[in-house]
């Protein structure tokens, strides 16, 4: 009786507290924006990225008084939710935003999520700006989820293009994990490298998530000796490893990915033997990166410490929200509102020099706007720094 | 009163209690608190504890089952393609998928059921993975590329009244999938009650203690063990396909090793010992992390230290809280 | 071929000494502790800081990796394993603890070393190249001859000294061990710490070639499962014999069967299951463990 009152007593009132406590409402009214994501367990490296970028950003904006929405000045709030890259996690975190009011949303950051939480997305009311690649989630009759960056559909022709002209790549090998996401990007892959007229010598090898040892994985796609090795949907944590594995077995060729990659990591996992490495960025390089992208940079290394190159690419989905919520004062609660505005909104792009503009396309892809205009920059690794390749648009 | 009367007496109040608590104060109070993100959740936790409820009735027989995810993904997969490929009606293939798995489970559980203690728990933890990786290998799961744009339930009507309205065209979806997933629940546990306090239930006790013994005096264990994993994956294959109609979408990824740890976790957080431990187990484990939204970056970190904490008071399960009390009253 | 069976070797040699410190674990307390792919985890993150971050010598790192888990192993078992199995009815609870301690391992380790994957440098350059037939990195050879050595190491130990001979009764009859004198409560921390120790390592030599993430602690205890069991649950020989085995099957397997696509991995899982369901008590343990 003793230990179940002494329980009773801790448990109840902290479970009340956060069962009913909404929390205190501030004075200034605050501008909640959702996240929902993965930030523990294997996958925490993509969406911690996500947060921090919308963090870093948020507190950048607030500190500067505001964001100025249709004559009222609004602090920007970021309610992050953890999904633990479980779809049906995804969707309690869904609802759970649904629940604090809030309109936009950014994540999840993979496929099943991103599927997962199209049903309730859709029954509240919820645009939501997922990292992910299927098209049906951006086609009609879907029309609440705007893809938050370059599909591997789009970047991947683009660069093997590139090789194509000016590295003289004719052979080509793909290889990924044996999940969803990689897989399919995969096949996007490969596609894109037949309609390229490439040989693919070898397209069928893969490895589980967890692999220590990527020696044996790699050893027969070295075998056909590619001139480009195509790393699909590779995680930043096994991209370096592969990459390592490759060189010290001999492969001379090129190594690219259709996906964001982190500086530090390619350099503390693989050294010397990353250079050449070539993947797909934001706005980060010294080229193109304007004095906002700088700042944001410095801004965010303060803040946690130590950058993630990844941020570079999903810095701009808060930004789209923001700035279209300034051209649609309307569309604060109202998303049909914000889906007008996405077919003729345009403003200048913040972060890259130039006179490049933040716009929603996906026209070609989904036969509506339902894609963020983020440059496609390519980058190469070199000397444990990212140099601009090339950068190309995607309508 | 005699007192067998009175305690049978006594039960029914519970279980009436318990019914007006679950289908008429749980939404009566989410409407009034304006809470509906909360459906969800406890829509989650019913059908989790369904499937926990199958993990925990291997327990039964003194298996440690961590493969139920196995099987919560081959039920979502057989009623996502027999309500995308063949139009057939969601309401039928709820129990196809419960049967299916069934099925396969008595395929698979013939040979594997052999093993006991750690042997068997990591055999089905390594079945939770065979079928992630079945599911990205066959063409029809469409592999990697998941199963999407599912419809939700239709109608189900008899002689033109309808007993079950279209789901696509309620006010509010998530009312109608709380309260299938509770009344699932309900008879979910209402039959596992009603099996451990039957005569099946007194040979799966025996058989939890000691097979040998079991076997030498007659009890067919070999037939009782199919049987009970057979209803234990179809607990976990009603409870995989209603989640894939929530979703409306299912990928290989949908029920992983994750999942299947936390369906056994659930078990023994609620206590072994006792028919609803998975039940309030499922509700603590799960809700717990949605309840530790609000703590930001350090959620894992409290949710693993409660956890821990809990097993510290409790090693016997949050149920056996009740023993010493119990005790008092039946002497 | 000869390459194929150099990468099996490599890959037995690490995974062997990874079930070495699960199975002494489960044959001292028959816990099955899920956090011990998290504490392989930690000591690459140990390792990392004090070779990676503060540039001392790498042997200093790996005994520093060492020292602290056999630490936090002694500390497990001192402040939560042995409460709980003490109180406990069934000792399957302890299954529910060892999840709860994954947990919050996951956590310490995301708050204290971030989430991106890390790195150290090489600890010897370049790369053994016998004919194109087979190409092996030094780094690699090194740490696989350590790997090997420590688990003959182990062997001596549990073999010859009285720590070792006192711990290999506990394993073998826990109440016979009492009865002889045999202070059941320490040995149980000793052996709990020297399994810690012994992820603790593995952690520590594996940095230096695959670097560490938050990620890999969770699939990397389910590996080393997979291995106790092909060995046979706590079975030291066993376990050894597992870790090889399986390494083994990942060479050939990804090597045979890569032009069939991505079955792989499946086929390596199903015949798992398939020889487990054949010879339940694994390779060399005890039926029924």
């Amino acid at each position: 009786m003793n230990r179940r009152s002494v329980l009773a007593s801790l448990v109840l009132p902290l479970v009340a507290s956060l069962a009913i406590g909404a929390g205190a409402q501030a004075a200034n009214p605050k501008l909640k924006i959702g996240f929902v994501g993965v930030t523990s367990g294997p996958a925490a490296a993509w969406g911690i990225s996500n947060v921090r970028s919308m963090q870093a950003r948020a507190v950048w904006l607030n500190e500067i008084g505001g964001v100025k929405i249709g004559g009222k000045t609004y602090d920007i709030e970021i309610v992050t939710f953890d999904d633990q890259k479980d779809p049906k996690r995804a969707i309690a975190g869904m609802e759970k935003m649904a629940q604090e009011g809030i309109r936009y949303v950014v994540g999840p950051n993979v496929d099943d999520g991103a599927a997962a939480v199209r049903p309730v997305a859709e029954q509240n009311g919820i645009i939501y700006f997922p990292y992910a690649f299927p098209k049906a989630l951006y086609s009609p009759p879907a029309s609440n989820a705007v893809l938050g960056m370059v599909a591997s559909y789009q970047s991947g022709p683009a660069i093997y293009k590139h090789l194509k002209e000016n590295k003289g790549v004719k052979t080509i090998a793909f290889i990924s994990a044996n999940e969803s996401d990689p897989l399919s990007q995969r096949a996007d892959g490969i596609a894109a490298a037949k309609a390229l007229g490439l040989k693919i010598v070898s397209d069928s090898v893969t490895y589980q998530v967890d692999t220590t040892d990527f020696t044996p994985v790699i050893t027969p796609v070295i075998r056909t000796n590619p001139d480009l090795l195509v790393l699909s949907g590779v995680a930043p944590a096994n991209a370096p490893q592969i990459i390592r594995s490759a060189r010290e077995l001999g492969f001379k060729g090129l190594i690219s990915t259709e996906t964001a990659q982190d500086a530090t990591v390619l350099m503390e996992g693989a050294g010397k033997l990353a250079d050449g490495f070539i993947s797909v960025g934001g706005a980060s390089t010294p080229e193109i990166a304007s004095d906002a992208m700088k700042e944001f940079v410095a801004r965010y290394t303060k803040m946690f410490g130590e950058y993630n190159d990844e941020s570079n690419t999903k810095v701009y989905a808060l930004e789209y929200i923001i700035e279209t919520l300034k051209a649609n004062p309307a569309a604060i609660d109202d998303v049909k509102a914000f889906k007008k505005t996405m077919d003729t909104f345009s403003a200048p792009n913040p972060y890259m020099k130039g006179d490049a503009k933040l716009k929603y396309v996906g026209s070609s892809s989904f036969g509506q706007r339902r894609q963020i205009a983020v440059p496609l920059v390519v980058n190469e690794f070199r000397g444990g720094k990212f140099e601009t390749l090339f950068v190309a648009e995607v309508d | 009163m005699s007192r067998p009367t009175r305690v049978v007496s006594a039960r029914l109040l519970w279980v009436a209690a318990f019914l007006v608590l679950v289908l008429l104060v749980v939404p009566w109070t989410i409407e009034a608190a304006g809470r509906t993100d909360l459906y969800y959740t406890l829509t989650s936790v019913a059908l989790l504890s369904i499937a926990s409820a199958g993990v925990w009735l291997t327990f039964y027989i003194g298996r440690i089952n961590i493969g139920q995810g196995a099987y919560a993904l081959a039920g979502g997969y057989t009623s996502a393609i027999l309500v995308t490929q063949h139009g057939v009606s969601f309401w039928l293939t709820l129990p196809a998928a419960g049967l299916a798995c069934a099925a396969l489970s008595v395929l698979i559980g013939l040979p594997i059921l052999r093993l006991r203690g750690v042997y068997f728990a990591m055999i089905t933890l390594v079945l939770t993975e065979v079928a992630r990786l079945t599911a990205l290998a066959l063409p029809i799961t469409r592999g990697a590329k998941g199963i999407v744009s599912i419809p939700l339930p239709g109608e189900v009507a008899l002689f033109g009244v309808t007993i079950i309205p279209d789901f696509a065209g309620l006010a509010n979806v998530k009312l109608g999938f709380y309260y299938l997933a509770a009344i699932l629940m309900i008879l979910c546990f209402a039959g596992l009650w009603r099996l451990v306090n039957s005569r099946l239930g007194r040979l799966c006790r025996s058989l939890q203690q000691n097979e040998e013994l079991a076997s030498s005096i007659g009890v067919n264990i070999a037939y009782l063990r199919i049987v009970i994993y057979a209803i234990s994956s179809f607990l976990g294959g009603i409870g995989g396909a209603v989640f894939v109609a929530i979703s409306q979408s299912i990928y290989p990824s949908s029920f992983q090793v994750k999942d299947s740890i936390d369906f056994m976790l659930n078990c023994f957080l609620g206590g072994l010992g006792y028919v609803f431990g998975p039940m309030l187990g499922t509700l603590i484990l799960y809700f717990g992390w949605d309840l530790l939204f609000e703590t930001g970056r350090f959620q894992l970190l409290i949710y693993a230290s409660l956890i821990i904490a809990l097993i510290l008071l409790l090693p016997n399960g949050l149920l056996s809280i009740r023993l010493p009390r119990h005790r008092r009253g039946g002497t | 071929m000869e390459q194929v069976l150099a990468n099996g070797v490599y890959l037995g040699a690490q995974y062997a000494l990874i079930a070495l410190g699960l199975t002494l674990i489960f044959a001292l307390m028959n816990v099955l502790n899920f956090a011990h792919g998290q504490l392989y985890v930690l000591g690459g993150f140990v390792t990392y800081t004090i070779y990676g971050q503060l540039g001392l010598p790498y042997v200093v790192a790996l005994l520093a990796s060492a020292v602290s888990l056999a630490i936090v192993g002694a500390a497990l078992q001192g402040f939560l394993f042995g409460p709980v199995i003490r109180r406990s009815q069934r000792e399957e609870s302890t299954m529910l603890l060892a999840a709860g301690i994954a947990f919050l391992l996951d956590a310490v380790i995301l708050l204290l070393f971030g989430e991106k994957q890390r790195g150290v440098p090489k600890i010897v350059d370049g790369v053994l190249n016998w004919d194109f037939r087979v190409i092996m990195p030094y780094d690699r050879i090194l740490i696989c001859a350590l790997a090997i050595a420590f688990v003959a190491a182990f062997i001596l130990y549990m073999q010859y000294s009285r720590t070792g001979r006192a711990l290999r009764a506990l394993a073998q009859d826990r109440i016979a061990a009492e009865l002889m004198g045999v202070d059941v409560s320490r040995y149980s921390m000793i052996g709990f710490a020297l399994g810690a120790m012994l992820a603790g390592i593995v952690g520590g030599l594996l940095v230096t070639i695959t670097g560490v993430n938050l990620g890999m602690g969770g699939p990397t205890s389910i590996k080393a499962f997979l291995m106790v069991m092909i060995g046979g649950a706590g079975v030291i020989s066993g376990a050894i014999a597992g870790g090889f085995i399986l390494g083994m099957m990942e060479s050939i397997g990804l090597s045979v069967l890569s032009q069939y696509g991505d079955v792989t991995y499946l086929v390596i899982f199903a015949s798992l299951m398939v020889f487990l369901a054949i010879r339940p008590q694994g390779l060399m343990g005890k039926p029924w463990g």
